[in-house]
């Protein structure tokens, strides 16, 4: 039966094209495929080490003109790249470059929402690097919470619209992963507090919308309920005022810790079942199909260890407390992904059975039987399998966690220290600021804390540059 | 042949992708001003907000200026109008109004400069009262913290007569994937001097539904 299928597709070809020349148009239909197939082996997650050490180092500069280098080089990682040199920026105390850059990145990932069948059509011959990278839902989330707090730092005036658009792209993202991904979803893209949080810090400021200020806060207090901190917020929006006559309010916001980056795993069980099936086919079917010896490789999450808990805050010599964790960036990060984790990898296996579809139909060209070029094109498939990269692209300088710590002062100059605890330890030396206190406003102090060294400046707002 | 039909299936069907997949821009338009408002699916937006401000200012001030005398001339020929402190909208409502509630207060501000009774006093200094008393706004009505507000307006030359909160209530009312949510804005005056208040209010009723059918199955003009 399989000899007659054989005999019976040369006889049709036979009259049209020399045998010879039918092998070699197969051949170099597949080499034409391979040309095209041939992604680079590099990933962003290696082009990213060298940056991210550098800024974990808090060697800034440096850091700055990799990244900016590396942007210019691969142009698929520009909007990352941009990302992580917004980071650098806000870290750097360029809060308005920095927010430049993220609206930049905001809109391009909006825009991105937009499917393109012709850059998916390509991702299927080649791997996920072909597409233009419109973000993970962490990133697209995280973008607002960071354009909020850039603008905090500067001027202030959009921080509020920031933290609506955050709120909004929440509930969108959710609803949508809901509809993809069935009601399971909603636990996974539960809402990050911040957008609440920040939104109720600057209405309770105006000293009129409290009852804003209230809602907000309550449903801060919904995501975090163990947080006694935050408890105060609600209550104090509920029956009491932003600040006492004469006093100001001092929040300091800190970016703790590594954050999550992608890095490429194989996944060996789709891997090997991929392999058991193509084997069966291979027995039954008229052609062999080739073997999936390259593992199907998808990027993954990974977590750097904890080496800080959170930052203490001193005012004038004198120890205020912790700050309070007002964003779980790893735990968003996870979760979100794990979410959409299923469809990378069902990518991922549908890209390789259209490779091995196409060596299949190449192979169906041939005019006759001839096993050195089955061979020879099995083993072209198998490299063209094994030249795809897992799209590791990723906001790879985020923090671990955003945490806030909001304290009364009075009015006039006051020395800010923070000092990095794990694990109720001070773990690292103090890092200091002088930070303005304005009768019945707010002034904002970010610190960065990737471990036990604080890196970048400290940057206090609002100012205008 | 079947090469062939296989190669033009195969463009065939990257044209399409090609052709189908592209992506958009987003594009904008200006809105008539007859033109009417789109109905939000989830939550209320102008078309519940612009009727409520218009009927309720509209009932409010309507009924006082039935109710006043004409407003006496000013030394300047001018006539004197009595001086209006908007406080502020109170949200009790189901929903976030996220950035209309500072829309809602203009609407409302702007409407009162309208008649020839009130005229607001500046909503900066309303603020600059409230920022230099750290008084709540719900908390005006009590008499030293009235007494307090009042002097601390009338300091920086902007004495007023009456006092006006507005605020943004919702009732709901579900029925299986059907919802329905009445929205009231009151608008409640204070005078100041005598005590004497007034309330007055517009209502405006939305129905929420998952499907297209809802709004037939639940208001068919048809059903008793």
């Amino acid at each position: 039966m399989k000899n007659a299928r054989r005999c019976s597709a040369s006889t049709l070809k036979s009259d049209r094209i020399s045998p010879i020349g039918a092998n070699v148009a197969s051949l170099g239909t597949l080499a034409v495929i391979l040309i095209v197939g041939v992604s680079g082996c590099s990933t962003h997650s290696k082009r990213l080490m060298e940056p991210r050490t550098l800024y974990h180092q808090g060697q800034m500069e440096e850091c700055r003109l990799r990244l900016e280098k590396l942007s210019k080089s691969h142009r698929g990682d520009r909007d990352v790249a941009m990302l992580d040199l917004a980071m650098v920026d806000l870290v750097a105390g360029r809060p308005k470059q920095a927010e430049q850059r993220l609206r930049e990145v905001r809109d391009r990932f909006e825009h991105l929402e937009q499917d393109s069948l012709a850059e998916k059509t390509l991702s299927i011959w080649t791997d996920d690097q072909q597409l233009s990278y419109a973000g993970e839902d962490y990133e697209k989330i995280l973008v607002y919470a960071f354009l909020a707090l850039s603008n905090l730092m500067h001027d202030g005036g959009d921080a509020e619209s920031y933290s609506l658009q955050l709120n909004d792209k929440q509930v969108m993202l959710a609803e949508r992963a809901i509809i993809q991904n069935g009601p399971q979803a909603a636990e996974q893209y539960a809402e990050v507090p911040i957008g609440h949080y920040v939104r109720g810090m600057l209405r309770e400021s105006s000293h009129r919308d409290y009852d804003d200020a209230l809602k907000s806060y309550q449903r801060v207090c919904e995501l975090c309920p163990n947080s006694q901190a935050f408890l105060w917020d609600f209550e104090r929006a509920r029956a009491g005022v932003h600040s006492s006559p004469q006093t100001g309010v001092l929040y300091v916001f800190a970016l703790v810790g590594r954050g999550p980056s992608k890095v490429e795993v194989a996944e060996e069980p789709t891997s090997e079942a991929l392999l058991i099936a193509d084997r069966i086919v291979s027995a039954v079917g008229p052609y062999s199909v080739p073997p999936t010896l390259a593992p199907i490789k998808i990027p993954d999450i990974q977590l750097p260890p904890i080496e800080i808990d959170l930052v203490g805050v001193s005012i004038n010599g004198q120890a205020i407390g912790p700050t309070e964790s007002v964003t779980n960036v790893e735990q968003l990060a996870l979760n979100t992904y794990a979410a959409n984790r299923p469809a990378i990898v069902a990518r991922a296996v549908a890209r390789r059975v259209i490779k091995k579809a196409s060596v299949l139909a190449a192979k169906t060209t041939m005019t006759k039987d001839n096993n050195l070029t089955s061979l020879a094109m099995d083993a072209a498939g198998v490299v063209w399998e094994a030249t795809e990269a897992a799209d590791t692209r990723c906001w790879g300088l985020l923090p671990r966690d955003i945490q806030v710590l909001r304290v009364e002062l009075p009015i006039g100059r006051h020395q800010v220290a923070l000092s990095p605890i794990l694990a109720t330890r001070q773990i690292g030396p103090m890092a200091s600021a002088s930070v303005e206190i304005i009768d019945g406003r707010n002034s904002y102090l970010l610190c960065c804390f990737p471990d036990g060294q604080s890196i970048g400046q400290l940057v206090t707002g609002p100012k205008s540059e | 042949m079947q090469r062939r039909k296989f190669l033009m299936g195969f463009c065939g069907v990257g044209a399409a992708h090609f052709a189908a997949g592209c992506r958009g821009y987003q594009y904008g338009h200006v809105i008539k001003k007859d033109a009417p408002n789109l109905v939000g699916s989830h939550d209320a937006g102008a078309e519940v907000f612009d009727p409520l401000v218009d009927e309720a200012v509209a009932k409010l001030l309507g009924r006082h200026s039935a109710l006043m005398p004409e407003c006496p001339i000013g030394p300047d020929g001018m006539p004197v109008k009595k001086a209006i402190c908007f406080v502020g909208i109170e949200n009790k409502s189901a929903e976030e109004i996220g950035d209309f509630k500072d829309q809602l207060y203009q609407q409302i501000e702007a409407r009162i400069l309208e008649s020839d009774c009130f005229q607001p006093i500046s909503r900066r200094m309303v603020d600059a009262a409230l920022h230099e008393t750290r008084l709540r706004p719900d908390s005006l009505m009590i008499p030293s913290n009235l007494q307090l507000f009042t002097g601390v307006l009338q300091r920086q030359g902007t004495p007023f007569d009456y006092m006006l909160y507005a605020k943004l209530s919702s009732g709901t009312t579900e029925r299986n994937h059907s919802k329905q949510r009445d929205y009231t804005l009151s608008l409640e005056l204070t005078n100041i001097h005598t005590g004497i208040y007034d309330v007055q209010s517009a209502e405006v009723s939305k129905g929420y539904h998952k499907s297209a059918m809802g709004k037939l199955w639940h208001y068919s003009p048809l059903k008793s």
